[in-house]
């Protein structure tokens, strides 16, 4: 029974579904649709390609024989625009000459009929509403494109402003940084990465980028963009002007929900999927950083914008499209990343409050903590040796009883062997 | 396929597995020559402690790799043919995700070098080193199905 | 089944290996093997078992823990284990010297009447020495007095040892700026084991010159001590022809080999072998004679003085049984293979233990008592012939290899051989350094190790220096391998030797390599190097002169010691592998680089002998420039 399958998005939730399919399905027909003018790449190394870490090349995560192979129907340049689930039908446009100014009127209109339809449209940067946003030199730091506008603008310029201060802010601080330039981050938090990890981790982070050339401002904001047509410094809310030709729009992304803005399925932060990564409507499945999913620390639906949750829900929503009938986990809130040489992870639940107990330690710049409800581990966060700290993420994910090993979790190097006998042993290990 | 196995009960934590290991995934091959390099290769296999006993511990080769998924540059694969992951170190940018996500602690940062530290089976001598060196035989290599033959002679 | 052409280079011993292949016998090669790996962490050195803290050891790849429990670091650790091994080298050596300078004492006192003054020459040397009294007194008297002197040194508090003052000017100069001349053998020793103690000394330079004071101690102390009393108790050495390899051992007689270190022992052996009464008891058992044979140090002592011949080096001793024709095996100390036992139990060959240090689970021991020597090992000697009627003629195997060798070349021996009889001087050697005929000189000294292939270590780093124009000056279980190849014979300097080297040998009628004796006689290369100096044109400090050391197959602490010794005294010195140093960058780096600006000499480890040799003739070449020596006659280099 081969059917019509649509897929929007070539990014990681759309590859991973690809491969799920074609696992048990060889026969029905793919479609993958993408905006962008690039094959498959891996989204989050693009602070990398700012930084001159990375070649072009190297970003690629399937390139187009894997789609050749697969037997998919890739379009790129390809914006979807408008899903019709009463005819069962994806409308999109060519924007392959998206620089011409009548691009609508050049665009010719796309139908793609589907049986099925995954919607891995991903997210995209939230620009604030700022007088000046819109002057050449601002931009948003998420594809390859944005990365080659910005390092097109890195030769002329000598001074960049990265507006937020979480994850891609600082990457894109950090990448900019290594391109020579300087580099203000401006916050409105006191710290950075709020919304990622907690302050004790934030300000070892927030110190090593000090120490490596990165200023950062806390508890400010933008009130404007000055300049004619280019940009030349933004201005601060207490009136301070820093001179600038670069300003890095990160405060935060929101998922790409427009295109079923005029249907039926329920969209809450993010598109509503079920366990079984479906949306309201029967033949339409969501994945990746556009679903809203249920994240199991904070136990309530959220979503958890991130590359391995996106694969993860990819694989699953292609199981369930070919006829499988996986339920999805669940999702939570975890990040790693490094900066200058100090590496920090951190998952769930990271903040304190009365209902969560909290353990740490910190020695030099080495820390560690373990955020306890009840019996169970809820969030944790490693700072600079972080090994081991999959063993925190298990434990979080299978909800296991830790109050046998409580004393040990913050031991230098607590374990696998020390939660052995806590949980089944998926893979075996030991030979008793 | 054919998996490291360890025996909890005969491990010494003399860590010989380690210095193999790590001797046998160097450029020079030999402890006393590699000792000296700036950037040492480390040990894909390491020797944990809980409770009066040792466990060592190295990739699982999961039949479903956290590492896998995880991977945002796509440095990690799984072959589907011999069940083995596949980590391609040009690829890797060194973001840490596959430790944050291995629920078995098997992969950690090299930090100096930028690169995850795990076990490939010595897929290029054709048997892994710390088989070799465990002077008790606390580390085995078998299918998994022998596996059970062995527990059940016990 | 191994590869014997990988485990020796030497015919004999792969003949035996092949023989015993199949059968139930394990040679230490069996047992190397069952060992790997060898545990890294104690390769390195990184491993501390001094205190109850522990066992710590150093991560050695900079991730797990950099310090021991008390806090001592890779460097520490590294060090204090170095000092140990030092510490328990200088301690063989010297408790062997201690050992004969009693000895002498109590010959003196007429207590013992087995040994006698043989040398009265160096007795009067020694004695004049140490400012004791020589006119109008009996060899005896004086014996006493120097034997009193001896075991002064071992037990002084202040020092500095006697035997410092043969040093050249200059050396101790350098020694007393670093602050290493030994106050006393025993104290240094014990001194170091105090100084590894848990939580004294600290600081990694601080341990090693302290190691360095330990082994001067042994090198100018314990082991000269023992070289000294042994010549005076026993006779200097003088050339004398012998055979050495497995083929000594005879087919139709009653074989003894002594084992070990001693020397008092195998000379009571050597007589008591010869007693007709002996020979009458062999006879009537079936055999047609004794033979008496020597294995490790022990034999070299006993073949320089009473041609008894050699049946080989250190990693033959098990094979010695394994040929099924050993009736007894006497061991005395050091470096005797508990292995040993083993192999006697699959054929008929006693063990018999001599000495109260050292004794073997399941091996008979009887005391080696110096007061009744001759009774003693007459009773051991007939526990040898009863043994005989054992033996299973079936399975004896003796390879036919032997090679007959000139050894007993002491210092005293070579200033004669060169100059003549009544000129006494080293000049001649001089002048053939000078003048560009002789390189340099090197003494390659040391022991076997299954590490490296038999004999090939040592073999193939002389060849290379012979090629080269450099004497070589040998002891122990490398003279042993010489002598296997050759290299002791005259005739070898056609063969081997550079053309200079040749013409050299050729006209004073040596072999190119001169076989000095045992192990504690590496002080007799010392006492030369004096002497080189002395006879001029050649600097001031043994470190000025063209020369370098090497152990190319060294296994033991005592070749720490010595090792430590020669380079402490100024000699560049080339180890076989590594000492377990190089989990500390700092320490590896001190005995390879900076210790030459503390003493002027320092080591190198290579486990190429080729290389090795590269090394030593580099470092030859670049002293001879300094002293502004006259190019190489024969060859550019």
């Amino acid at each position: 029974m081969s059917k019509q399958i649509v897929i929007i998005g070539d990014s990681a939730a759309g590859v991973s579904a690809v491969d799920a399919i074609r696992k048990k399905d060889k026969e029905s027909k793919i479609v993958v649709l993408s905006d962008e003018n690039f094959p498959s790449y891996c989204r989050c190394v693009i602070s990398d390609f700012l930084a001159g870490k990375v070649t072009e090349d190297k970003l690629i995560y399937r390139s187009n024989e894997f789609f050749k192979e697969n037997n998919v129907e890739l379009k790129l340049s390809t914006k979807a625009i408008k899903v019709d689930p009463k005819k069962n039908r994806v409308v999109a446009e060519d924007i392959s000459d998206n620089k011409a100014e009548d691009k609508k009127a050049r665009s010719a209109k796309l139908q793609f009929d589907y049986d099925a339809l995954l919607l891995a449209t991903g997210a995209s940067p939230k620009f604030p509403d700022l007088k000046g946003i819109q002057k050449k030199g601002v931009f948003g730091f998420r594809t390859i494109q944005d990365t080659k506008d910005i390092l097109q603008f890195v030769t002329m310029a000598d001074t960049a402003c990265v507006l937020g201060g979480g994850l891609i802010g600082l990457k894109a601080a950090y990448g900019l940084k290594k391109r020579g330039l300087d580099v203000k981050v401006i916050i409105r938090s006191p710290n950075v990465l709020s919304q990622v990890t907690d302050k004790t981790s934030a300000e070892l982070i927030q110190k090593r980028l000090s120490e490596n050339g990165i200023e950062i401002l806390t508890g400010r904001d933008v009130s404007e963009i000055l300049g004619n047509g280019d940009i030349k410094a933004v201005k601060l809310d207490n009136n301070k002007v820093i001179a600038c030709q670069i300003v890095i729009a990160a405060k935060g992304v929101r998922p790409n929900t427009e295109i079923i803005s005029e249907t039926e399925i329920k969209v809450n932060e993010g598109i509503c999927v079920d366990e079984y990564m479906k949306t309201n409507i029967p033949n339409i499945y969501a994945a990746g950083d556009v679903a809203e999913t249920f994240d199991v620390t904070l136990n309530k639906p959220s979503v958890n914008a991130l590359w391995p949750h996106a694969v993860d829900q990819g694989k699953i929503s292609g199981a369930n499209i070919s006829g499988d009938s996986i339920k999805y986990d669940g999702s939570l809130g975890m990040n790693s990343v490094e900066f200058f040489d100090l590496p920090l992870v951190s998952m769930g639940i990271y903040k304190e409050s009365q209902n969560h107990e909290t353990l740490s330690k910190i020695y030099n710049n080495d820390y560690k903590k373990v955020v306890i409800e009840g019996n169970r581990l809820v969030g944790a966060v490693l700072v600079g040796n972080i090994n081991h700290s999959g063993v925190f993420l298990k434990l979080i994910r299978d909800k296991i009883d830790i109050s046998q090993i409580k004393d040990r979790l913050l031991n230098e190097n607590f374990g696998f062997a020390d939660i052995r006998d806590l949980i089944k042993e998926e893979e075996r290990i030991y030979v008793k | 396929m054919k998996k490291i196995y360890f025996d909890v009960e005969k491990c010494l934590g003399c860590r010989s597995c380690e210095l193999a290991c790590a001797v046998s995934h160097s450029a020079a091959k030999e402890l006393e020559k590699m000792i000296s390099d700036k950037d040492k290769s480390l040990p894909r296999i390491k020797i944990n402690f809980s409770k009066d006993k040792n466990y060592p511990m190295s990739c699982r080769h999961c039949k479903d790799p956290k590492c896998v998924s995880a991977c945002m540059a796509g440095a990690i694969s799984k072959d589907e043919k011999t069940g083995q992951i596949l980590y391609d170190e040009k690829k890797c940018v060194g973001c840490w995700m596959c430790v944050m996500v291995c629920p078995y602690g098997a992969i950690r940062p090299n930090k100096k070098v930028k690169i995850p530290v795990r076990c490939d089976l010595c897929t290029d001598i054709g048997e892994p080193q710390c088989v070799k060196a465990c002077p008790v035989k606390a580390i085995v290599y078998f299918e998994e199905s022998e596996l059970e033959k062995v527990k059940s002679k016990k | 089944m191994p590869d014997v052409t990988k485990r020796s280079v030497d015919p004999a011993t792969q003949q035996v290996l092949k023989h015993i292949e199949g059968q139930p016998i394990k040679t230490t090669w069996d047992r190397h093997d069952e060992m790997q790996p060898q545990c890294g962490f104690g390769q390195l050195g990184i491993c501390c078992t001094n205190c109850y803290l522990g066992p710590c050891r150093i991560d050695p790849f900079g991730e797990g823990a950099q310090q021991g429990v008390c806090g001592a670091d890779a460097d520490t650790i590294v060090a204090r284990n170095l000092l140990r091994h030092i510490a328990a080298g200088a301690a063989a050596h010297s408790d062997h010297g201690r050992g004969v300078a009693h000895a002498l004492h109590l010959v003196g006192k007429g207590k013992i009447h087995d040994y006698h003054i043989q040398d009265e020459e160096k007795l009067k040397q020694m004695a004049k020495m140490y400012d004791i009294k020589i006119e109008g007194r009996s060899k005896e008297e004086i014996a006493v007095d120097l034997g009193d002197k001896f075991l002064g040194d071992f037990g002084s508090q202040e020092g500095p040892i006697k035997f410092i003052s043969r040093a050249p000017r200059k050396r101790i100069e350098v020694w007393k700026k670093a602050g290493i001349i030994p106050r006393g053998v025993d104290r240094e020793i014990v001194e170091a084991m105090h100084r590894v103690h848990i939580g004294v000394d600290n600081e990694y330079k601080s341990i090693i010159l302290h190691g360095m004071r330990a082994s001067l101690g042994d090198g100018w102390g314990g082991s000269m001590i023992a070289t000294e009393a042994q010549d005076i108790l026993l006779r200097t050495p003088e050339p004398i022809r012998g055979t050495v390899n497995l083929g000594v051992l005879k087919e139709d007689q009653v074989n003894i080999i002594v084992h070990g270190h001693e020397a008092l022992l195998p000379e009571a052996a050597a007589k008591v072998v010869k007693d007709p009464e002996m020979i009458k008891l062999a006879k009537e058992a079936g055999a047609n004679g004794i033979n008496l044979a020597g294995m490790c140090c022990t034999a070299n002592e006993v073949l320089m003085r009473h041609e008894v011949p050699l049946a080989g080096n250190f990693l033959q001793q098990e094979l010695a049984i394994a040929t099924g024709a050993v009736e007894m095996m006497m061991v005395d100390i050091q470096c005797i293979m508990p292995g040993l036992i083993d192999v006697a139990k699959c054929f008929h060959t006693e063990i018999i233990t001599t000495s109260e240090k050292a004794k073997f689970p399941g091996v008979t021991f009887i005391h080696f008592d110096e007061h009744d020597a001759i009774n003693i090992m007459k009773s051991i000697v007939k526990k040898a012939i009863e043994n005989y009627k054992k033996r299973d003629k079936s399975r004896v195997f003796i390879p036919k290899d032997k090679k007959d060798l000139v050894a007993g070349i002491s210092t005293e021996v070579i200033s004669c051989i060169l100059g003549g009889k009544y000129l006494n001087t080293f000049k001649p050697l001089n002048e053939a350094i000078i003048n560009g005929r002789i390189r340099g000189v090197a003494g390659v000294v040391g022991c076997n190790n299954p590490k490296i292939t038999h004999d090939y270590g040592h073999l193939t780093l002389v060849k290379e220096l012979l090629k080269n124009d450099v004497i070589v000056l040998s002891t122990g279980c490398s003279a042993i391998a010489c002598g296997k190849a050759g290299f002791l014979q005259p005739e070898a300097a056609f063969e081997a030797a550079g053309k200079g080297l040749k013409e050299v040998c050729e006209a004073v009628g040596i072999p190119p390599v001169l076989h000095m004796g045992s192990c504690v006689d590496n002080s007799r290369i010392l006492i030369a190097a004096c002497e080189v100096l002395k006879a001029g044109g050649l600097g001031e400090d043994i470190s000025d002169l063209p020369a370098a050391g090497a152990a190319p197959e060294w296994m033991s602490e005592k070749a720490i010691s010595i090792g430590f010794y020669f380079v402490s005294s100024g000699v560049f010195t080339v180890l076989g592998g590594a000492m377990p140093v190089l989990g500390s960058q700092n320490v590896t780096k001190f005995l390879t680089e900076d210790m030459e600006s503390v003493c002027g000499g320092k080591f190198a480890f290579e486990a190429d002998p080729l290389k090795a040799a590269t090394l030593m003739i580099d470092h030859i070449n670049k002293k001879r420039e300094a002293l502004r020596l006259r190019p190489m006659m024969y060859q550019g280099k």
